[in-house]
């Protein structure tokens, strides 16, 4: 594993992106876009989808996390990303605790099985 | 020559109990990450108890970040992809220049100036923009991208703050394990339904 390296992108409410920011993930210069939204009441579905797929286009992005009730918002779009890089991780967020149910990656892999693949 | 049943459905077996422990493997990661999380935030709201509300919030945010950690990818034969992270250390303070927060000798804001020493100045002459009063731009000093996002939120921050961060650097380091973790799931979940479709297509396979 050469390189640069990736940078960990965050999509999250207020909390959750300065706790990331504090843990030294946060990138934002001049000439660059950051690596993060702060997500807040008035931001709309769209600037969120918009800011979800800038990231997976992006080639320096390693980790998408991104608060599970955001996600919930634009699940048609996580849905679709089948690419390993970058990694998207849901994560809780102060109002809305982590449910694995409703996490893509856990219904992809058990989603798999049926009463008629144990015959 | 291809593997005889008992063989196949010995590798199918196997196959599943890995998928199976993978999966136990992350719900344990992802339980560890979420209570990490909860207590980054719960070392915060004490830190914003003790600041005020507007001392721990986006408004603090640096004007400029450089990232202090860094993911490195790795994709396997077998499609995986492998994460792992690397914190780039800050400079000592023996490394880094001592911060002169005190006026400068050049800076011409307090200085008198000596009249038979500066030379006169001709007003056509554009040359010369920056006199003895005004410091050069290059004399200043400029900010530094890769400090610490502690020192957003000031000099001296509550021991809660630093919990907060200490949290936030293990979830980060762990997000990086339940990604590779995910990724592995996934590439399991594949190979089993391209096993299961080649043994059901096979009908002897099936008992």
């Amino acid at each position: 594993m050469a390189g640069r390296g990736k940078l960990i992108a965050v999509i999250g409410d207020e909390d959750t992106c300065t706790g990331f920011l504090l843990g030294g993930i946060g990138e934002l210069n001049k000439n660059r876009k950051p690596n993060f939204l702060v997500v807040e009441k008035e931001t709309s579905i769209a600037e969120i989808e918009e800011t979800f797929k800038s990231f997976l286009t992006r080639n320096d992005i390693g980790i998408i996390l991104i608060n599970q009730f955001i996600a919930e918002m634009i699940r048609h779009a996580i849905d679709q990303h089948m690419e390993s890089i970058p990694a998207v991780l849901e994560i809780p967020s102060k109002e809305h605790p982590y449910d694995a149910s409703k996490d893509s990656i856990l219904r992809r892999a058990k989603g798999m099985f049926s009463a008629e693949d144990f015959r | 020559m291809g593997l005889s049943e008992k063989e196949e459905c010995v590798l199918l077996d196997q196959k599943l109990l890995v998928f199976m422990d993978q999966l136990e493997l992350l719900e344990e990661k992802r339980e560890r990450l979420n209570s990490l999380i909860e207590q980054g935030w719960f070392s915060m709201s004490k830190a914003r108890y003790s600041m005020g509300n507007k001392q721990v919030s986006a408004l603090q945010y640096g004007s400029e970040m450089e990232p202090l950690v860094r993911v490195h990818t790795r994709t396997l034969e077998s499609g995986e992809a492998e994460f792992q992270t690397k914190r780039r250390t800050l400079k000592s303070p023996e490394e880094r220049q001592v911060e002169d927060i005190g006026p400068k000798d050049k800076e011409g804001v307090r200085r008198r100036v000596k009249t038979q020493e500066v030379p006169e100045i001709d007003q056509s002459d554009n040359k010369h923009p920056w006199t003895e009063t005004e410091p050069a731009p290059s004399s200043k000093p400029e900010p530094n991208p890769q400090q610490d996002p502690l020192k957003w939120f000031g000099i001296l921050v509550p021991q809660t703050l630093k919990q907060a961060q200490a949290s936030f650097k293990q979830v980060v380091e762990l997000s990086a394990e339940v990604a590779t973790l995910q990724s592995a799931v996934l590439t399991t979940r594949q190979q089993l339904q391209m096993k299961q479709k080649s043994s059901s297509q096979n009908p002897d396979l099936t008992d």
